[in-house]
């Protein structure tokens, strides 16, 4: 039991960071698509950070950088440049998975994977079975907690809703929406870093190429899915590695008897009837959905 | 305004919006405690102008005094921090939040972590202290729209406002919700909260305010004289400006809202033809599967008989919206049935209704009404396209020189029938739509907020296409906010009320008895 509850913390929190991300940016008003990009980049910047310092720290710290200023560059080009943010998050993306094999490239030649000296700090033998977990996994649901009340229980959490269902009302009480949009970026940008370094140092200790595989949109689906909540987007990305768990297990067991791409299809066959499903129960994302910048008049 | 500081003055304010002046060195000052009405027709610049004065709008020139001090411009913090609160025409507080988050969210000052029931706690007095009795826990998209103002003035009042400023606060209420603004207003001023009323009804403008100021094409026409001094003509004619000949005296009359209780209605004014004409439209029953697009229609029923003009009154959210769906077929019908011109059309398409002569002015032109990235030719031409059949040949030149002589022929204002809909004014963008619903082979024409946002002159303009759809024999459906409007066009009103037609008048109106029946009071 406790190995299956072990795999899934440890397919989940990466997911579970970033979708926290993702769920920030759309309750500043962004759909998020970048979330793929700055997760490769993060895991990436903290691969390569511990490869060449041997510090964990630095590599994290590099990490963070590295998202934070993707972050800042797709507020730049949807809020500035007036982009459409759903191109320019793909966009990110694209810059996230080509930056990532252009710089692995560019500093170990031919290879396609980094080895990290070290991986993050454990939880320890204290813990048991478990203890062969990150610190960044224990760490997840503080996280989760302390967002959702600076998102449910201060005012700046509603100011920050009220960016992304009804700009107009956010800029009329005096608070601007693009410089709310700017932190929330910002903010998820180190949640980004904190879901690559896991991904990439939680356990591996290794990064490679494309090793995110559409991790970053999952995490999307699970905003939307999550209704835009942060707990709700937690218990969804956990959901999907659960899922995902499943699958493999399911190989595991059925191997023999089931196609393989079938069982590995598992998680995003979750993720569209998640999604649908949300669409289904109380409205979903409608709010949010509908909102945008389509009333700031 | 010697002698006594203003509660807030704006010197020699302008504002320009690219080529176009909304606002030319506009000078005025408000005394304080006093209530204060801002009056102008559509265009004249008065939501700028409340703008300006709430930080929202940077005035391109000129400068903003509240007290004695001057506030930076166009800086919201600046001018809430100074006391100055505006309340929005179209509202402004996000639809999820509940009433409690809402007050929350517009204060100042140290907030830190709350809980629910705190924050339920803390804005508890200041609701009750403005009236408002309604759980806090209530969304504010489940309001209705009285209450809904009511949170709204709240929200502005979280700060301890000096100076509230409000946006045409009476375009969305009912007769009965306008007395009970106004008494909460006086109670305001009362408390001494200087108020500032943008409104464009003489009537209201007469019962409550103190100074009045009028603005036409962003120019300062009369600078807050008292009330005492002026009369509703000298107003009206300071709104309008030098009386145009095509606006008859009583249209005139209602455009501004200058009538007394009920706007006089000449019998030369209504109905040409026989008034009694066969039925066009009948629809028996009808009650509509709720479908989360507004209120759903709940047994209602209504004829329109060929010659006549028939008003839609009510307070917004009763169901109007779903009636026009439902005409269209755009509404999912749980029981009931819909005839038009004798044939039962209830199973029908909207192309089969549009065959059978139905024509619509939707509510939103810019949404419903028309492409605004398409060229006007296609958006005129949508009608005859989308009756043909899938697959056949379009003309576009043969098109384009239709809709040229067609738009000619509505006085549209427009450089080429291949300019985008969205590059026209209002005004001009609502006369593409009646070139192209109105025309020979319409027998009922839905009429829905056809004059809302439009100019004087405009609205004039569509009023009179409206009753010569009547004259040639049409039915028409006119669905309006606007008492004054249905007061003197319409042949007979209905009100909506609950998803039903819940009453029924005919001219002679009376404003107070209408008002009653849109509220549902016991007469």
């Amino acid at each position: 039991m406790s190995d299956i509850l072990i795999a899934v913390l440890r397919s989940g929190t990466p997911l579970i960071y970033v979708a926290l991300a993702g769920m920030l940016a759309q309750r500043a008003g962004v759909w998020h698509l970048g979330l793929e990009g700055l997760m490769i980049a993060g895991a990436c910047a903290a691969a390569v950070g511990v490869e060449q310092t041997g510090s964990v720290a630095a590599g994290l710290a590099l990490a963070v950088l590295v998202c934070v200023l993707g972050s800042t560059l797709l507020w730049f080009v949807v809020e500035k440049l007036r982009a459409n943010p759903i191109i320019a998050g793909l966009g990110l993306t694209g810059l996230g998975l080509g930056g990532a094999d252009l710089t692995v490239q560019s500093i170990y030649g031919s290879e396609a994977s980094v080895t990290a000296g070290a991986g993050l700090p454990r939880l320890g033998d204290a813990f048991g079975a478990f203890g062969v977990l990150s610190v960044l996994v224990a760490a997840m649901p503080v996280v989760v907690l302390l967002l959702w009340v600076l998102l449910r229980r201060t005012r700046f959490g509603l100011r920050l809703a009220a960016c992304g269902e009804h700009p107009f009302a956010a800029r009329s009480v005096g608070v601007a929406p693009s410089r709310m949009r700017l932190i929330a970026l910002m903010g998820g940008g180190v949640l980004c870093a904190l879901g690559g370094a896991e991904l990439a140092l939680g356990t591996l200790q290794l990064f490679s190429n494309n090793m995110t595989a559409g991790r970053g949109f999952m995490a999307f689906a699970a905003v939307i899915f999550g209704g835009g909540h942060p707990i709700g987007s937690a218990l969804a990305a956990l959901f999907f590695s659960i899922v995902e768990a499943a699958g493999i297990k399911a190989q595991l067991v059925f191997g023999e008897k089931a196609p393989r791409d079938l069982l590995l299809a598992l998680p995003y066959l979750a993720t569209v009837i998640g999604v649908w499903i949300s669409g289904r129960l109380r409205g979903g994302l409608k709010a949010a959905a509908s909102g945008g910048e389509l009333r700031d008049n | 305004m010697q002698g006594e500081e203003a509660a807030l003055a704006c010197v020699d304010v302008s504002v320009r919006f690219g080529a176009v002046a909304a606002l030319s060195g506009v000078s005025l000052a408000f005394a304080p405690g006093r209530i204060h009405a801002v009056v102008g027709q559509n265009g004249a610049g008065k939501t700028t102008f409340a703008r300006v004065c709430a930080g929202m709008v940077r005035p391109t020139a000129g400068e903003l005094r509240i007290g004695a001090q001057p506030v930076p411009v166009g800086k919201v913090n600046a001018a809430r921090a100074a006391g100055v609160e505006l309340v929005h025409q179209s509202f402004a507080l996000p639809p999820s939040f509940t009433i409690a988050e809402s007050m929350e969210f517009g204060a100042t000052g140290s907030g830190g972590i709350f809980t629910r029931r705190a924050l339920e706690a803390r804005w508890t007095g200041h609701l009750k202290s403005l009236g408002v009795d309604t759980n806090l826990r209530t969304r504010i998209r489940d309001l209705p729209v009285e209450t809904r103002q009511a949170v709204e003035i709240a929200r502005a009042l979280v700060t301890d406002a000096k100076i509230l400023i409000l946006d045409e606060p009476t375009a969305v209420l009912s007769p009965a919700g306008v007395a009970t603004l106004f008494e909460r207003l006086r109670l305001l001023s009362r408390r001494g909260v200087t108020i500032i009323l943008i409104l464009h009804k003489i009537r209201e403008v007469l019962d409550i305010a103190e100074t009045i100021s009028v603005l036409r094409g962003g120019r300062l026409i009369e600078a807050a004289i008292p009330v005492a001094a002026i009369d509703a003509a000298r107003l009206a004619t300071a709104i309008i400006g030098t009386p145009s000949g095509s606006i008859e005296a009583a249209d005139q009359a209602a455009l501004v809202g200058g009538g007394g209780g009920a706007a006089p209605v000449e019998t030369a004014r209504v109905s040409a033809a026989a008034p009694a004409g066969p039925p066009v439209f009948e629809m028996a029953g009808v009650d509509t599967r709720p479908d989360g697009e507004g209120r759903a229609l709940e047994g209602a029923s209504l004829t329109i008989r060929r010659g006549e003009i028939v008003g839609v009154a009510g307070v917004e959210g009763n169901g109007q919206h779903t009636l026009v769906r439902a005409l269209a077929g755009l509404a999912g019908l749980d029981r009931g049935s819909i005839c038009l011109g004798g044939t039962d059309v209830t199973a029908h398409a909207l192309a089969q209704r549009r065959a059978a002569g139905l024509r619509i002015i939707p509510f939103d032109r810019n949404s419903e009404g028309l492409s605004l990235t398409s060229a006007l030719w296609e958006n005129w031409s949508a009608r005859r396209l989308l009756l043909g059949r899938l697959l056949s040949p379009i003309a576009p030149s043969r098109l384009r020189n239709a809709c040229h002589a067609s738009l000619k022929e509505w006085d549209v204002r427009f450089a080429d029938t291949g300019q985008p809909a969205g590059s026209l004014s209002g005004g001009n963008a609502q006369k593409v739509i009646l070139a192209r619903e109105i025309d020979a082979d319409a027998s009922l024409v839905i009429a829905a907020q056809p004059t809302r946002g439009l100019d004087i002159g405009a609205t004039a303009f569509v009023w009179q296409a409206l009753r010569a759809s009547r004259d040639r024999g049409c039915g028409v459906l006119l669905i309006s906010s606007d008492l004054d409007e249905l007061f003197d066009i319409a042949d007979r009103v209905v009100v909506m009320l609950s998803g039903r037609i819940a009453a029924e008048f005919s001219a002679p109106y009376n404003l107070a008895a209408v008002g009653a029946a849109m509220t549902g009071a016991p007469q």
